[in-house]
């Protein structure tokens, strides 16, 4: 028996909530920025009439013109570099990097001076530089394509580095590096953005609210509560410490689940806090595990608690090796919410 | 009830699009003009927007391979 009340509540519709994909909130941020400050324009290879490789920037060259929406040469060197004297002319530059991957050839006036100029001229002339790049693997594009450099980024003083996870996050954290009057390294992992070539992971998208908001650079956010383990990560791996944590939840243990989202400078309070309540660590990081974030932060809760940890900490990071072509063994290789899940049933067999 | 169809013209050549995604879930009253869709089509990301307003109903379901003409979904009266 179907009563009418359930009938009538059963029709009417849904509340209207928006869902936005990472690359298009990343392109409703551009937007509003572009629209109410004269000083920012976006500046990279194809982001003109094409609208950029990872679609951030659809329709926003018909809306500011060439002169605000500037595609450039394939040379990295020259438009990084072109960045750091528009902020030096008082302009607010954002630049997409097409793949992290080729920093390589424009680091020099990325890290000897756009990291140091604020610094060298006693503050007086900051460098509001943004640059957004794709990053990440899983997807067979090998080694100079899929990496995420996470490390490589927050090693270098000056550069705030973030990493966020969803469409909700990448909106937020893109208004507060643009109006930022640092550098920001905005890393967006190819998996999240929405787009079917590189596939999406469902988490990644959300429900998005039509006002701007921003959110606060160097605070990480806790996804689960949980009493006996501590899962860290970033990006896509904060997805997979998240899959893992449900899945650990059928095994008996309670996983609390932080995305750092912000890389440099790292949010060590939050992390510290949940280690202090659970006892145990373990940091995701699809970066490489020598010297990566995992384990400074590792390192960190170790300096600040190690004494109360009642297992030692774990890391599940790329090992490191160049990142393979071949779909199996980039998959053996990379890190899983399977990876995070056996590594923490042995942590608590091995100390229990 | 109006249907949503991709317009023939809607991408340039005789490509297979991939649904991304809805922007809105079965049963939303979503405005005429409002983005509902994002398909994916080679390295082009093109938003479909509602022919009308009313209540949104999905034909088609993310990951399904999408040909211009197709009837994806309708908006009917609210």
């Amino acid at each position: 028996m179907v009563n009418p009340t359930d009938i009538k509540t059963a029709q009417r519709p849904a509340p209207k909530a928006r869902k936005v994909l990472m690359n298009r909130a990343i392109r409703e941020a551009l937007d509003y920025e572009l629209a109410n400050d004269p000083t920012v324009f976006l500046m990279g290879e194809d982001v003109g009439p094409f609208g950029g490789v990872y679609q951030t920037a659809t329709g926003l060259y018909e809306k500011y013109g060439p002169e605000r929406i500037r595609d450039t040469p394939i040379s990295e060197a020259g438009f990084i570099a072109a960045a750091a004297g528009a902020a030096m002319a008082g302009m607010r530059p954002v630049v997409e990097l097409m793949f992290v991957d080729f920093i390589g050839v424009c680091l020099d006036p990325l890290f000897n001076f756009i990291a140091k100029h604020a610094t060298h001229t006693g503050g007086k002339q900051p460098m509001p530089v943004t640059i957004m790049a794709g990053m990440g693997g899983g997807y067979c594009d090998a080694s100079q394509h899929s990496q995420t450099l996470f490390a490589t980024f927050a090693h270098l003083p000056g550069l705030k580095v973030v990493a966020p996870s969803t469409a909700y996050d990448a909106r937020g954290l893109l208004h507060a590096a643009i109006r930022d009057p640092n550098p920001v390294m905005f890393l967006m992992q190819k998996e999240l953005l929405g787009l079917g070539l590189w596939g999406t992971l469902p988490g990644a998208t959300s429900i998005m609210p039509d006002e701007p908001f921003e959110l606060p650079i160097g605070k990480a956010f806790v996804r689960r509560e949980g009493r006996d383990i501590t899962l860290v990560g970033m990006a896509a791996s904060a997805h997979m410490a998240r899959q893992a944590a449900e899945a650990l939840a059928k095994e008996g243990i309670d996983a609390e689940v932080i995305d750092l989202a912000t890389i440099s400078p790292l949010d060590r309070d939050t992390v510290i806090a949940s280690v202090a309540k659970t006892g145990r660590l373990l940091v995701a990081d699809e970066d490489y595990r020598n010297c990566g974030v995992a384990g400074e932060v590792i390192a960190s809760v170790c300096e600040a608690i190690g004494h109360k940890l009642k297992a030692p900490p774990r890391r599940v990071a790329f090992p490191d090796t160049p990142i393979p072509f071949a779909r199996p063994l980039e998959q053996y290789l990379r890190p899983s919410a399977e990876k995070i899940v056996s590594t923490t049933l042995d942590l608590f067999k091995d100390y229990a | 009830m109006t249907e949503i169809r991709i317009a023939e013209d809607q991408w340039d050549e005789d490509l297979e699009g991939n649904l991304l995604t809805w922007l809105y879930d079965e049963g939303t009253e979503v405005s005429q003009g409002d983005v509902i869709v994002e398909i994916m089509v080679e390295k082009l990301q093109v938003e479909i927007e509602a022919p009308a307003s009313g209540i949104l109903r999905h034909g088609k379901a993310e990951g399904d391979l999408i040909n211009r003409g197709d009837v994806i979904g309708s908006v009917a009266p609210g």
